[in-house]
């Protein structure tokens, strides 16, 4: 069966793309099938140089991009040894990504002379960023990929924000985020097949070391191979090529992943096999995307991105080709660290960050710029200004505590101190439940999107614990799992921006986090269920406390492993659904509390609970009062500001975390 | 051998992987009261069996039964009363003292919200002198050793006062001066407190030295069964390891080199 698979692949795609074509240019008018002039625009009428200048260079683009895709996901694979490894999953596209928004907007001469350059730098900077984390971890795949698809959701988050802050001119690269194809000429075609060819090259001459490499860094070393050299230019490469689609035609996902495990499905064994064969099953992939939805718009149907397909493809792909990966992990090297400082009075220290919540809280409240400048609140202003602050800091301080509660469970959960909310694919389900109802209804009211959103959280939580219940549930796949979820969801979101409709705004400001239509009662209501979570916590800090010890030795103390997982889970689910409705799918408060509890030495389960919960009221306090006060008269939006307190701190803390 | 309703019992247990069986149609009855040695060859399926014993997986076919029950059947907090298991690899306690990785023992008996009182303390206390570990009480588990660590986690398993424990290769990570603290623990907590131990092991010395029953495996077959004495020959030793072995007496204690 499998051997008719690629040859099937191809003619489907060829129909389908002979079907969209005719449709748009009758087969007798093609302009190569007629006698002399051959390509002259000027004998041509206007759907013939369509056809000639657009419809032609986009089907060999979508080969040629597909294959170079392909090759960039295999070299990676090869050179990390991780069948999870592709552009998408290592940070590689999206930052090219932000880099192309950023030159867009601060620097457009960086532009003049083609994009490549611009692309290229923030590729290279996201993956090498990506690598440094994984190197601490001896680049254990599940640890790596979620190192790479952190700093990807985060490269997003950014770009989104800038998008956000310059209004509509931007549409076209929201659009290119969703990966088009479309073409006007034949220039993207030269470069990609320039690329390609030098590439497999390259490719070529890598193959025999990178073959070697596969025995590990340390049988490689003993062949009297340098493995340094060797990854870092395969990794260039890789990148290279990464960054030359991004250029060429923006961020199309997950081919890079697809096309070396299809070869490996099929049969292809030996590394040359599959570095030639990847670019072959890459470039059938992402013709017969691209062609699909060709034929689907010929059918008058909507015209989508070809990018914000190969994403809803590539979730599902990346929990197929999680069982398999057990054997392939080096053992020890998805442990957590086990270097950390416990201190000896954790109620001091619980103490101390409790007055430092009301201190901030109080400053928060009454502090402030005015149109006078810094000040405290005059005393005249109070009666107006003091609800409105406390209403939004409330909910603030209830979220950042609820988000921080969410991360302190999954990382004792999954004894993984990457583990967050943001990644548990709960913050992209509750975005896609958003936009769906701000699409579905007229006039959405607060109750509706409320709902919506909550709907949107609870089924990516279960689509992950359909997934975790039929595994055995190792906690980092777990966590991959999350993180595919959200890429499926934010595929689907890059597919409904691309519509064009006023409303993608809406969806977008709200993506970006703000707490401006708070009301009273839904602070308050955030706020009791944040106690209630917290309170829920600390009764489960039994659980919380065994868990990390892994299965086996969870299951011989008769822990139902089971059931607690899924309470656990379903806990840090509703925690996150609830906060994310208030700031938006992408914060970091639920990776940093926890962090910076740990690091203050609230090791054992109760105290880094509490000090977890209390650190992420602090965290987003303090992001209400900065995005209150940075661009005043302006209210920025909280979420955003909340990660770009958080993106940075993230980085420093996780590169010094080096051990030997 | 008489059934043991007090001990294990498989019945054709097998346990099937794609392309092959870890475990074929084994029969075995374990007993009470004293130490049996699991050995074979890499791969046999030892550890797989012990992890059936535990309850941790589920067999293809075949039952097993501890006690005169499915161990299915069994809750698992009760389970974890009557049955400590202990992994290869220990995972890491991080950020743990000692004594509240000995404590985790108790939780079966406690439960995530009952409280330790007197008498779980006094447990923990014996666990931790049984095992000579008292002085290393407020340790980070990090911190210690690899030989003081396993018996930190022998000290949980004995704080779970169950009556049987199954160790999955305890010594493998040891010196010999650990190694033979840690087997002489396991004996002496059979002869002395009548509790009942399952050993994987690879040494076959070690075996005859400290375990009174055997269970040896070839490719998750069983080879042979009964006291160490009947391994602690040279066809015996041949059938299990595929190699010629010599054997010589020192006394009543028996030890094996290859030849």
């Amino acid at each position: 069966m499998t051997r008719f698979l690629l040859p099937g692949a191809v003619l489907l795609s060829a129909a389908l793309w002979l079907y969209a074509t005719t449709t748009a240019l009758p087969l007798a008018q093609w302009p190569f099938l007629r006698p002399v002039p051959l390509w002259h625009s000027e004998t041509m009428d206007s759907a013939q140089i369509l056809f000639a200048y657009g419809t032609l260079p986009r089907a060999v683009v979508a080969i040629l991009a597909g294959a170079v895709l392909g090759l960039a996901g295999a070299l990676m694979q090869a050179v990390l040894r991780n069948p999870l490894a592709d552009p998408t999953t290592l940070g590689t596209a999206a930052g090219a990504q932000l880099a192309l928004v950023a030159a867009t907007i601060f620097a457009p001469g960086l532009l003049a002379n083609g994009n490549a350059v611009v692309a290229l730098s923030g590729a290279g900077l996201a993956t090498g960023l990506v690598l440094a984390l994984g190197a601490q971890r001896g680049f254990a795949p599940v640890t790596v990929t979620i190192a790479g698809m952190l700093i990807g959701l985060l490269a997003s988050a950014i770009a989104t924000a800038i998008t956000l802050s310059q209004g509509h001119y931007l549409l076209s690269l929201v659009i290119w985020n969703g990966g088009a194809l479309t073409q006007q000429d034949w220039v993207g075609v030269r470069h990609l097949a320039m690329v390609l060819i030098v590439a497999l090259i390259l490719a070529g001459l890598l193959a025999r070391p990178l073959m070697v490499l596969s025995l590990g860094q340390a049988g490689a070393r003993g062949l009297g191979l340098r493995t340094a050299p060797l990854r870092l230019a395969t990794l260039t490469l890789a990148v290279l090529l990464s960054a030359t689609v991004s250029a060429e035609v923006g961020l199309v996902g997950f081919v890079g992943l697809a096309a070396p495990a299809i070869v490996r499905r099929l049969g292809a064994r030996s590394l040359l096999q599959r570095l030639l064969g990847a670019p072959v099953a890459g470039a059938v992939i992402l013709s017969l995307c691209d062609n699909s939805l060709q034929a689907i718009a010929a059918a008058g149907g909507p015209d989508w991105p070809t990018g914000a397909l190969t994403g809803l493809i590539g979730g599902p792909l990346l929990i197929w080709l999680l069982p398999g990966m057990r054997a392939q992990v080096p053992p020890g090297t998805e442990e957590s660290d086990t270097s950390i400082r416990r201190t000896l009075t954790p109620a001091r220290s619980l103490g101390l960050l409790t007055l430092a919540l009301c201190a901030v809280f109080i400053a928060a409240l009454f502090l402030g710029r005015g149109p006078t400048g810094w000040g405290v609140l005059a005393p005249e202003l109070r009666e107006t200004f003091l609800g409105l602050r406390a209403t939004v800091l409330v909910a603030a301080v209830a979220a950042g505590a609820l988000l921080a509660t969410s991360g302190a469970v999954l990382q004792r959960l999954t004894a993984n101190p990457m583990a967050a909310p943001e990644v548990l694919g709960v913050t992209g389900g509750a975005a896609l439940g958003y936009a769906a109802t701000v699409f579905a209804l007229a006039t959405p009211n607060a109750l509706a999107l409320a709902i919506g959103t909550s709907v949107g959280g609870a089924l990516a939580l279960a689509g992950l614990s359909a997934y975790a219940l039929r595994t055995d549930m190792s906690p980092a796949r777990i966590l991959l799992a999350g993180l595919a979820i959200g890429a499926l969801a934010s595929a689907m979101l890059a597919a409904i921006m691309t519509a064009d409709d006023p409303r993608a705004w809406l969806v977008l400001g709200w993506l970006a986090g703000s707490a401006a239509q708070v009301t009273p009662v839904g602070a308050a209501a955030l706020a009791a269920l944040a106690v209630a979570a917290l309170i829920a916590t600390v009764l489960m800090a039994g659980w919380l406390e065994i868990l990390p010890l892994g299965q086996a030795v969870a299951a011989a103390l008769g822990l139902p492993v089971g059931r607690v997982r899924l309470a656990l889970i379903a806990l840090a689910g509703l925690a996150t659904g609830a906060a994310t409705l208030l700031i938006g799918p992408v914060s970091f408060v639920g990776l940093m509390a926890p962090h910076i509890a740990r690091s203050l030495g609230l090791v054992r389960p109760i105290p880094f609970v509490i000090g977890s919960w209390l650190l992420g009221a602090i965290l987003m306090a303090i992001a209400a009062f900065g995005a209150r006060s940075a661009a005043y008269p302006y209210d920025l939006p909280l979420g955003l500001f909340a990660t770009l307190i958080g993106a940075p701190w993230l980085f420093v803390t996780l590169l010094r975390r080096r051990s030997a | 051998m008489t059934p043991t309703p007090q001990g294990f019992q498989t019945q054709n247990l097998t346990h099937r992987v794609p392309g092959r069986n870890l475990l074929e149609d084994l029969s075995v009855q374990i007993q009470p009261g004293v130490v049996t040695a699991l050995i074979g060859r890499n791969g046999s399926g030892k550890s797989t069996l012990l992890k059936h014993l535990s309850g941790q997986l589920r067999p293809s076919n075949g039952t097993v039964h501890f006690q005169d029950r499915a161990i299915h059947d069994w809750p698992p907090r009760a389970l974890a009363r009557t049955l400590a298991y202990l992994p290869q690899t220990p995972p890491p306690a991080e950020g743990m003292q000692l004594t509240e990785l000995v404590a985790l023992g108790r939780y079966p008996w406690r439960g995530t919200l009952g409280r330790l009182g007197t008498a779980d303390h006094a447990v923990i206390d014996d666990a931790l002198r049984q095992c000579g570990i008292d002085h290393l009480r407020d340790r980070l588990v990090e911190t210690l050793s690899g030989g003081e660590r396993q018996r930190g986690w022998i000290a949980m398993m004995l704080a779970q006062q169950a009556q049987w424990l199954l160790l999955d290769e305890p010594i493998s990570a040891l010196d010999v001066a650990h190694q033979v603290e840690v087997l002489a623990l396991v004996q002496r907590m059979c002869r002395d407190k009548g509790l009942s131990a399952v050993v994987v092991l690879h040494d076959v010395n070690m075996a005859a030295r400290y375990c009174d029953q055997v269970i040896a495996l070839g490719q998750g077959k069983l080879v042979l069964q009964g006291p160490i004495s009947t391994l602690m020959t040279a066809e015996a030793l041949a059938r299990v390891y595929g190699l010629p072995m010599h054997v010589s007496h020192d006394g009543p204690q028996a030890f094996a080199l290859p030849r």
